[in-house]
């Protein structure tokens, strides 16, 4: 075969590879993309943007009804005044959605097949369950502080729908300053990743005994993967008791005597 | 604690001390006018949500010992700055910074703590910036 015509076909030859190549490429970039609509890794300990908090106070109040209004302001000019009113005052949980809104303390995102759970820094009832298994909400259920929520995925953003919140939860926009919502109140979330370890959480709040419309607010959480951090057990009920001894000699709590004004009641 | 722990805490605290003081509910204390007094331990409650201390002030100066209440932040955001339950305890001996109950009662938001060692515990709600 002359030179000229070997070099042709090689050309061919390579030709074809090359565009074979591409043809994989392509098809290695489509299950890429695939890979990447999997849901995000929301997994995780999370840190509360206490400063976008603080922010949020003023810069987005919830749209509270003409007759709350005078009950909220008067709950600021408390604060001001140095007599807050202490929205956490009992061993209760935050219960839904002050505990997205203005909990100071992390949480841990967990996910398994089916289920979502988020399990506060205090006392183990402290956990949302965000059912994934496309079950409804229960036509009757009991009324609990954190409620019946059920998520699904919508692209990257996990939606969750909570009702069934007793009517005494607050909200609240700090801990001095919360209304209860009085019953039949409905909370949607969008939790979505800002940053890979920056988390938002677009809250909209529909309490039709204390707001007006529809409060659609958000708040800011980060996770810390290289700091390691664990939630903390930090159970409220202990600081009525401390460690003591019964009459074998058994290492128990017992009651913790209360000082001029509680010795750990400080505020209440 | 490690010392490189007590920097971050003591960084964190220059850093967002303020916004701390301002918002953890403790409208109830006198931000603009933080004291010190010296005193032991009596009683360590690490519970949420929030920690508190009962220290025992030390007689000075013609004044009688007296009990006080330290009130300060919660076991994790304690822990995320480096303390454990064990960082003070009954017993110890301490320098207490802290911001006073504006109804005269003993008591008191808790902001630092100075040990004979010269460690200072602090701590911080935010964690540095990313």
């Amino acid at each position: 075969m002359p030179e000229r015509e070997r070099s042709v076909l090689v050309n061919k030859a390579v030709r074809k590879f090359a565009i074979v190549c591409c043809a994989a490429a392509a098809v290695g970039l489509f299950v890429v993309s695939q890979a990447r609509a999997e849901p995000p890794d929301l997994s995780g300990v999370w840190v509360p943007d206490v400063k976008d908090q603080k922010r949020q106070e003023t810069a987005n109040a919830p749209p509270w009804k003409k007759d709350i209004l005078p009950q909220v302001e008067h709950l600021v000019a408390e604060e001001k005044a140095g007599r807050p009113f202490l929205v956490l005052s009992h061993c209760l949980p935050h219960g839904m959605p002050s505990w997205m809104l203005i909990t100071h303390n992390a949480f841990e995102l967990l996910t398994t097949p089916g289920r979502v759970t988020m399990l506060g820094e205090v006392d183990g009832n402290r956990m949302r369950r965000v059912y994934m298994d496309g079950r409804p909400h229960p036509e009757d259920p009991d009324l609990t502080l954190h409620g019946h929520s059920i998520g699904h995925w919508d692209g990257e953003t996990l939606v969750i729908d909570t009702t069934a919140i007793v009517p005494q939860a607050y909200i609240a926009i700090s801990e001095a300053v919360g209304i209860p919502n009085n019953g039949d109140m409905h909370v949607v979330e969008r939790i979505h990743l800002a940053k890979p370890d920056v988390l938002y959480d677009d809250l909209e709040i529909t309490a039709p005994k204390v707001l007006d419309a529809t409060w659609k607010t958000t708040r800011i959480f980060r996770r810390y993967p290289a700091r390691h951090y664990e939630i903390t057990e930090g159970e409220c009920e202990q600081e009525d008791l401390l460690p003591g001894k019964d009459q074998f000699g058994n290492d128990i709590f017992v009651a913790n005597p209360q000082g001029q004004y509680g010795s750990v009641h400080t505020n209440k | 604690m490690s010392p490189k722990v007590v920097l971050l805490a003591a960084g964190t605290v220059l850093g967002f001390g303020g916004i701390a003081a301002a918002h953890h509910s403790n409208a109830a204390y006198d931000a603009d006018h933080p004291q010190t007094m010296e005193g032991t331990v009596k009683q360590v409650n690490w519970t949420n949500p929030h920690i508190t201390f009962v220290i025992e002030k030390d007689a000075k100066g013609g004044e009688s010992a007296s009990t006080w209440v330290f009130e300060v932040s919660s076991p994790g955001v304690l822990t995320r700055s480096g303390w454990t339950k064990r960082s003070l305890q009954p017993g110890d001996h301490a320098v207490f910074r802290y911001l006073p109950l504006r109804d005269g009662n003993p008591g008191g938001f808790l902001q630092k703590v100075t040990l004979p060692s010269g460690q200072d515990l602090t701590y911080s709600l935010t964690p540095d910036e990313q």
